[in-house]
């Protein structure tokens, strides 16, 4: 990995540079969490005046981990949780895939891989960015697992990138909000 | 005539009229999200300070959770809808009940 990072630029302005590889593993990532999300849109059995107001007829949490931990239940209690869902669920699901969808665009719209934003579109990347980690974090058990244990992954072993590439995300998200909370 | 109402009823009736009832948005320890990340969103989000938001985050890191935002039920509902926007862990609750 070769980027430096976010370093602010001016009152309003967050820039890194990426390098091919890094971006196209950006790309896919976004990609990846836009495809995840739209996984639970219902198809035909929906009341079609329902579902234009966002009201969906899943009470039940993702069985999917992942899903699961992206779109969390609000309440401890079950019966509460399910109507939350039932009525937020979708606009949650949308609200993240416009912030991977924003990610996307910067980077594809960055052909010399670099990205500049400002204080909103930092903010989507932020939250994108933190999906990713959330979903890699399921994939690679951190709950289960410490920090030593997965520093220690054979490097034969398969969840050793994804490992890296969780780690690299965090890398990234720690300097741009380090970058934001700059006041100089 | 007195009509009888079983107690389940007349406490959903005294919540609906009382506005005094404040309930909690309460954020969860999670071991992806950076300490950094859990700040400023409490920053951006509720508008903190950045040293309420460190003490907050503090609180959840060795707690395991922290209160972070007092109110209706519906002002909590919305907080706990932006909170997940952000990937941060949190749900909401009457802030009589034992958390």
């Amino acid at each position: 990995m070769k980027s430096e990072g976010f370093k602010r630029h001016g009152s309003n302005s967050y820039v890194a540079e990426f390098a091919e590889n890094e971006r196209e593993i950006l790309i896919n990532l976004t990609e990846q969490i836009i495809e995840l999300l739209a996984e639970r849109i219902d198809h035909g059995q929906e009341d079609p005046l329902a579902a234009m107001v966002g009201i969906t007829s899943h009470d039940s949490p993702p069985e999917d981990e992942v899903l699961h931990r992206l779109l969390p239940n609000a309440y401890q209690d079950e019966v509460d949780s399910a109507e939350f869902r039932r009525y937020t669920e979708s606009t949650l699901r949308s609200k993240k895939q416009a912030h991977a969808m924003a990610m996307r665009m910067y980077l594809k719209s960055a052909e010399d891989g670099t990205v500049d934003l400002e204080h909103d579109g930092a903010n989507a990347w932020l939250g994108a960015i933190n999906d990713m980690r959330l979903a890699l974090g399921v994939r690679l058990n951190v709950q289960e697992r410490s920090q030593d244990e997965l520093e220690l992954l054979a490097p034969d072993d398969p969840m050793r990138g994804v490992y890296i590439v969780y780690g690299w995300l965090g890398w990234l998200q720690e300097g741009l909000i380090e970058a934001l909370m700059d006041e100089n | 005539m007195m009509v009888k109402t079983d107690t389940h009823i007349e406490e959903q009736i005294g919540e609906i009229f009382s506005s005094d009832a404040p309930w909690v948005t309460i954020v969860w320890d999670d071991p992806v999200n950076l300490m950094t990340y859990v700040t400023y969103v409490l920053m951006e989000l509720f508008g903190y300070p950045k040293a309420k938001a460190q003490e907050l985050m503090m609180k959840v890191h060795t707690e395991g959770k922290a209160v972070v935002s007092t109110g209706s039920r519906e002002e909590m509902e919305h907080d706990v809808a932006r909170l997940h926007e952000y990937g941060l862990w949190a749900t909401l609750q009457r802030g009589d009940q034992a958390i």
